[in-house]
């Protein structure tokens, strides 16, 4: 569960980052995206955070679940920062799909 | 305010990142306990055996104290932790010229007793990591009391440092994710905001409650204004405390068994686990025990307890709740401790405090990167500058070679010798003060490669050395599951090899270049390509 | 240029004052000795002023005064002069204290 937490944050700072102009140029070049579409960006990565929120605090209650969803925002907002935009921003779209689907395979298992 | 956040983290940022580093070691510091000790088995046996045998050993070793505290093992701590206190009748003044014991000299006394065989640990004399969680805050070499004044200033300067950080850093949400490479000061810059920002929350809050542990210390004028004759009163007021226990009666009794009580605890809970107890008046006809539930889910560091009588094993008294202050104090000392945190999030957390050395690493060598143009028009270093550069090497560079020496002097150090706790923190030292000495004798940028290649060198050979001085080598606790030996070697080879990715940065950093430099290495390249074309022409006529 | 002889050496005495690195260094004792003082005095006053369980005002006055100490290390630095930064934590810090002494006297 916490895993997924994680990735599930992972996704949402990625679609975050999506909604700003800086980082559609770090991966689009000279065409980034319309306003709208980052508006949408803006919404779902919000959205993921909520969704990230929810999980920690159903797995760990309202006590340590709300720092349970600091630390995950931590750790996936580091990766994306020094791991992944200066060095692969290929890679960060393929695993912001990816990461929740492993995420929540891993957390059905150790059900 | 980007004066006063410069300012209040460069003055006290060395001293810091000791903190710190310290402070995050110290959220493994029964795991590190562990691997310092590799003679301790692990723990099999179950908790009403280890209680059983805890109180078999006391009588044994204790029989008249007024009460034994017992520490049961739990999954990070495989060995019981007791202690019990005399009689002031027995305290006998200690001889003449003898040390005295840093407990109330002969009040006190304590055993760490395995619990597979009943017996006192026979381990080399180590602490562990226990050394690390008081030297965050009680440092080493200076009273207490100057320390804990030295370190909460310290963490005020920092609380200042960061607010103003956040007031200083305009574009905090623009550049929530910026991180620039290869860009000099930028990059420098970035690195030093992103790993403030993505951390905030955690940064502010460890430093805030780290304050508040101490505050009794601090701020004692509060109490003395309430509680004008009876500062106790507060104590006991505030904490919730069940009562203190009165005199021992005349009139021995045999105690319940202790399965029976510990049974009856967890009943009373639900399930909840118990963490240790103290029996007041062993054998006493009026002997009361407090059983203490274990660190769980909930933040604060005061779990409940109930007091039975141990005579007839019948429920006394529950711990009351506490008021909504005592509350807060609680969950402010628990986040800082972190007691409650399983193996997952006490990863975050010790993630979150090496983020947290990495920014003030990054703020000092930040400082001294963007001062040195400064003094590149005069060609020399000035004072200040050299300060800074030195202490960042003995700090940055230096601690790191500090904290691997420990390790190597546990593994190194004759299991024998007298003093040897003490020994193993002076080999801290010595190679914390050589590293300084050696920075301040030549701060330069190969003096950073060289000690961050030190450091690796150090931390990578640790598995070895481990794997030559004991059985307790990662051949070893791979095969047998043991994750908190093995995971320990492994750590140790990840911050090697981090340190030596720095250490090869620093070795073939280039300066960058200045335009006019760059203008003449291409005219020169023009005119060698020149050259090039025109020598086989020549050649063929 | 005036030519009386006091004035010109109380021109000097001001210009001194006026140096950069003693505003500075006045800031600063302000923002550590001040605000640790103010933090006292609040500590104090909460602890008998709050209409709570003793205990409870104790520990309250405690956690809320480490916050107004960092407070007052920002205010003795965003303030406009040095003077300002000690007028503006030294009177709450006295208003605390006489507040603390009235609601002891009373008690």
């Amino acid at each position: 569960m916490m895993l997924l937490a994680l990735t599930v944050s992972f996704s949402a700072f990625t679609a975050l980052s999506l909604a700003m102009d800086k980082h559609q140029l770090d991966l689009h070049g000279k065409a980034p995206a319309s306003p709208a579409r980052m508006r949408r960006w803006r919404w779902l990565g919000w959205a993921l955070l909520a969704l990230s929120f929810a999980l920690c605090v159903w797995d760990h209650g309202w006590a340590a679940g709300p720092v349970l969803w600091l630390g995950a925002m931590t750790v996936s907002g580091i990766l994306i920062a020094f791991g992944l935009y200066p060095f692969r921003p290929r890679w960060i779209v393929p695993l912001a799909w990816a990461l929740p689907v492993i995420g929540m395979a891993v957390a059905l298992l150790a059900r | 305010m980007a004066w006063l956040h410069t300012w209040t983290g460069l003055l006290v940022g060395w001293l810091l990142l000791l903190i710190f580093m310290a402070g995050t070691a110290s959220y493994y510091r029964e795991e590190i306990s562990r691997w310092m000790r590799p003679e301790l088995p692990r723990n099999t046996v179950s908790n009403e055996v280890a209680a059983e045998r805890a109180i078999a050993f006391l009588q044994h070793k204790a029989p008249q104290a007024e009460s034994w505290n017992v520490t049961l093992p739990d999954p990070r701590n495989p060995a019981m932790r007791m202690f019990w206190r005399n009689p002031e009748s027995m305290v006998k003044p200690p001889a003449e010229g003898e040390k005295r014991r840093r407990r109330g000299g002969g009040r006190f006394g304590d055993a760490t007793v395995d619990p597979g065989t009943g017996e006192e640990v026979a381990a080399r004399e180590t602490r562990g990591g226990d050394f690390f969680y008081r030297l965050h805050f009680d440092l080493h070499y200076i009273p207490v009391y100057w320390a804990r004044y030295l370190v909460g200033f310290c963490a005020m300067f920092m609380l200042v440092a960061i607010i103003t950080g956040v007031i200083t850093h305009k574009k905090i949400f623009k550049d929530f994710f910026t991180f620039r490479k290869d860009k000099g000061l930028r990059s420098w810059l970035d690195f030093h905001n992103v790993s403030a920002v993505m951390a905030l929350p955690y940064h502010a809050m460890i430093t805030y409650t780290g304050i508040v542990t101490l505050m009794f210390m601090y701020l004692p004028w509060g109490v003395n204004v309430a509680y004008p004759k009876d500062e106790d009163a507060f104590f006991s007021e505030a904490f919730a405390r069940l009562a203190d226990i009165d005199t021992p009666s005349e009139g021995r009794a045999a105690a319940v068994p202790i399965q029976q009580l510990l049974d009856a605890a967890r009943a009373e809970w639900k399930g909840a686990q118990v963490g240790g107890f103290t029996l007041y008046h062993p054998g006493a006809a009026n002997a009361v025990i407090d059983i203490q539930q274990r660190d769980g889910k909930r933040l604060s560091v005061d779990t409940p307890s109930l007091r039975f009588n141990a005579v007839t094993g019948a429920l006394m008294e529950a711990s009351p709740r506490s008021g909504g202050a005592t509350q807060t104090r609680g969950v402010m000392y628990g986040l800082h401790l972190a007691r409650f945190a399983d193996w997952g999030l006490r990863a975050l957390f010790f993630v979150s405090g090496l983020i947290g050395c990495v920014m003030v690493a990054s703020g000092v060598v930040l400082w001294a990167v963007k001062e040195r143009p400064k003094h590149a028009k005069s060609g020399k270093i000035g004072f200040g500058l050299r300060l800074v550069d030195a202490l960042n090497i003995g700090a940055v560079a230096g601690l790191p070679i500090a904290f691997a020496a420990y390790f190597w002097g546990n593994r190194l150090l004759p299991v024998q010798m007298a003093e040897r706790s003490d020994a193993e923190v002076n080999v801290f030292f010595y190679a914390w003060g050589a590293a300084l000495l050696a920075a301040f004798l030549w701060p330069k940028r190969l003096m950073w490669a060289w000690q961050l290649y030190l450091g690796a060198a150090m931390f990578l050979l640790i598995p070895v050395i481990n794997a030559l001085t004991t059985h307790a080598h990662l051949g070893v606790t791979l095969r047998t599951g043991d994750w908190v030996l093995a995971g320990f070697d492994l750590m140790m080879l990840a911050f090697g090899a981090v340190l030596a990715y720095c250490a090869l940065r620093m070795q073939r950093w280039q300066p960058a270049l200045s335009a006019a430099e760059k203008k003449k290495r291409q005219v020169a390249a023009a005119a060698a390509a020149k050259a090039q074309e025109s020598a086989p022409v020549e050649a063929n006529a | 240029m005036d030519s009386t002889p006091d004035a010109s050496w109380f021109s000097r005495f001001g210009s001194f004052f006026a140096r950069p690195w003693l505003g500075v260094l006045s800031r600063s004792l302000a923002a550590i000795f001040g605000g640790y003082a103010l933090a006292a005095t609040c500590a104090m006053f909460f602890a008998v002023a709050l209409p709570i369980a003793r205990g409870q005002a104790v520990l309250t006055g405690m956690l809320v005064a480490i916050v107004l100490c960092a407070c007052a290390a920002l205010w003795a630095f965003a303030t406009r002069t040095a003077l300002r930064a000690w007028v503006g934590i030294l009177i709450p810090t006295a208003l605390f204290w006489v507040g603390t002494e009235l609601l002891r006297a009373g008690a």
